[in-house]
């Protein structure tokens, strides 16, 4: 059986190779006025490529864009939703990288396609399927500042409505796959079960496209229960900082997809292919009745370019082993 | 009459345009080492000199010769290699360390750069240093088993600094330890890695924390080894207060006042109202004010504005409570 493979959200934007377009130096010229918006949106489209051609070369089934004109994960959406202003840096986490936060300060509703045109142009530049990415509703609302809903549920729905309806044209526009980047579900205790309940079910209502939720840094262990019959495709597990989703993974419905984050997307060291193929062949043989991808345990960004590049090789690799093996 | 309510900074300064473009130029090989430390020189003195218009109690050198706050150090140590540039936010990138073998302080990293400081002012200046839990935890590992293993390799290299700085005459020693906040499972891990920092050290010591989850990690925070806690007090608009009403805060505090993320200048009002809210449940004694956190974000004016009202508004509450420095 042949174990597909994928990233998990943004890639490193910065050429490894001398000559190609550098997205950090046109924006910086264009910051300086010695370049137009123009040209930075040629810079990320060229990036775009660049990211899809490294990925295309080394063998991912199932790419990304990289989110080459993305600040961060979270405001390319929320500042294009209606009842979000963005306000200042905050840290992201744990992860020494920063987003500004979002703040609702009215009606949370969606006004419009956001990421559609960036799915269409990848989507034209690699004959894979292209995996769309959008923050994840529970998520998006836990890094933002909440100055508007008296009760969180209702926040959450509309968030969730909201994105549904982002998928929505994505799926119009032709995905296939959508992942929900959801590290706040690490997060959750068993209280927030509702309300991240009330989140997902509005997203995942009627989707024609297959499901990613993806769950990095921590196991969604204390709310699984809440969105374990839901009809999302796929889990993905963040296998490398918590081990906890190793038991996760008795609980998943027959018939579901697992993503094992099985390669460690914040730390340089190179995993060995063997040893990774090794840690497939066990879900394998703890869930044979469930289907797997292999990813990163989350974004490449974490990485400098270069080691995001060999993290991919690497990927691919363990996948073919754990195809072999597994046959 | 009591004291207390004395003024410093976290650390960093912005660095004026010129000397951006001095160690871009340096970077690029179009400048020498000789040129761009006589500038950093001339600037490093300038701050100085306008701490001390501006009346601050205790100084800091600025850290114009610094760029990022683990890669400086971790470009001075053996065992660690520099990664080629990964993003923090939007078009921000920095190079990041990484262990690649044991890591050891070779020679010292910082006394030379505090000794000239010093030797420019009458008034103390802080020996600033980056904690072993933050090397740790914003670098890469290639080497160590474990992070603890790192860290604690790291609390070594940082102590044999910190003693060669109180050596040299350092009467404030500042180790600061900002990731501490993000994962509650490791303070435990980080108290020990700074408790070997900062064994056998008879200068005052400080250790600065921001952004981090407080409803998780206070009180537990009072476990960190070190005379002085600093934390960002008006970027979460004095919340915190309630949490030492519920459990004093026991050590001593330096209490942010100034937001470092906003270029708005606050007014000298609305930083006596936050310093005055916090002598309600702290003692003027253990309470040393100064920014939420280094201001190398802001413009050169906008720094030394915000630093002059904050001075200000010390004055008056000083002399409306009776409090000498």
């Amino acid at each position: 059986m042949k174990i597909e493979t994928t990233l998990a959200g943004s890639f490193p934007k910065l050429p490894t190779r001398a000559g190609d377009v550098n997205l950090r130096v046109v924006r910086n010229r264009r910051d300086s006025g010695k370049a137009t918006d123009q040209d930075v949106a040629e810079a990320i489209r060229e990036t775009t490529r660049r990211i899809l051609n490294v990925q295309e070369e080394a063998g991912i089934d199932l790419p990304v864009d990289g989110s080459a004109g993305w600040d961060d994960a979270q405001t390319y959406v929320a500042r294009s939703l209606g009842g979000f202003q963005i306000a200042g840096l905050i840290r992201y986490l744990d992860t020494n990288t920063y987003y500004r936060q979002p703040e609702i300060v009215g009606a949370v509703r969606w006004n419009g396609p956001i990421t559609v045109e960036d799915y269409k142009r990848a989507q034209a530049m690699t004959s894979r399927p292209v995996k769309a990415f959008l923050p994840g509703p529970y998520s998006l609302y836990r890094f933002s500042k909440d100055r508007h809903y008296k009760n969180p549920s209702e926040a959450l729905a509309a968030i969730g409505k909201a994105l549904g309806q982002e998928a929505r044209a994505l799926e119009d526009a032709g995905a296939t796959w959508i992942h929900f980047e959801e590290p706040w579900l690490g997060r959750a205790s068993a209280a927030d079960a509702p309300l991240v309940r009330a989140a997902l079910e509005p997203l995942l209502a009627g989707r024609k496209a297959k499901t990613l939720i993806h769950v990095p840094f921590a196991a969604p262990t204390a709310v699984f229960d809440a969105i374990r019959d839901l009809p999302w495709t796929a889990i993905g597990l963040d296998l490398v900082e918590a081990p906890a989703g190793w038991e996760l993974l008795n609980e998943v419905p027959q018939g579901k997809t697992v993503a094992l984050g099985l390669l460690d997307a914040r730390n340089t060291r190179l995993e060995d292919a063997a040893a990774v193929a090794e840690a497939v062949s066990r879900a394998r043989a703890a869930r044979p009745d469930l289907e797997y991808q292999l990813s990163p345990s989350a974004s490449l960004e974490y990485l400098p370019a270069d080691k995001a590049e060999l993290k991919v090789s690497r990927l691919v690799e363990a996948a073919r082993i754990a195809s072999r093996n597994g046959g | 009459m009591a004291r207390g309510l004395w003024t410093t900074t976290v650390g960093s300064f912005p660095k004026p345009a010129h000397l951006e473009k001095a160690r871009n130029q340096h970077a690029r090989g179009e400048l020498s080492q000789d040129a761009l430390e006589k500038l950093e020189h001339e600037e490093t003195i300038q701050v100085l000199k306008r701490q001390e218009e501006i009346g601050l109690d205790i100084l800091v050198d600025g850290e114009l010769y610094r760029g990022d706050m683990t890669t400086f150090f971790a470009e001075r140590m053996p065992g660690f290699a520099i990664s080629n540039p990964v993003r923090s936010y939007g078009n921000r990138y920095y190079r990041k360390p990484i262990a690649v073998g044991p890591i050891r302080r070779k020679k010292p990293l910082t006394v030379e750069w505090w000794k000239f400081a010093q030797s420019q002012t009458t008034k103390p200046v802080k020996g600033m240093l980056t904690g072993p839990y933050t090397m740790m935890d914003w670098s890469f590992n290639e080497h160590y088993p474990s992070r603890e293993a790192m860290a604690m390799d790291l609390a070594e290299a940082i102590r044999e600094e910190a003693l060669a700085l109180q050596e040299a005459g350092a009467k404030y020693i500042q180790i600061d330890e900002p990731a501490v906040s993000v994962r509650p499972e490791e303070l435990s891990m980080a108290v020990r890695a700074l408790g070997r920092a900062t064994e056998g050290l008879k200068a005052k010591t400080i250790t600065h924390i921001c952004y981090g989850d407080f409803d998780v990690i206070y009180p537990a925070l009072l476990d960190l080894p070190v005379d002085m806690i600093d934390l960002e007090m008006a970027n979460s608009r004095y919340d915190l207060l309630d949490r030492f009403r519920s459990h004093p805060f026991t050590k001593e505090i330096g209490y942010g006042v100034l937001d470092v993320h906003s270029h708005r200048i606050e007014s000298k009002d609305e930083v006596k109202q936050g310093i005055l809210r916090g002598l309600d449940v702290l003692r003027p004694e253990q309470m040393y004010v100064d920014p939420d956190c280094g201001l190398k974000t802001r413009t050169v004016e906008e720094a030394f504005a915000k630093l002059q009202v904050m001075v200000d508004a010390v004055r008056e509450v000083r002399q409306e409570k009776g409090i000498t420095a």
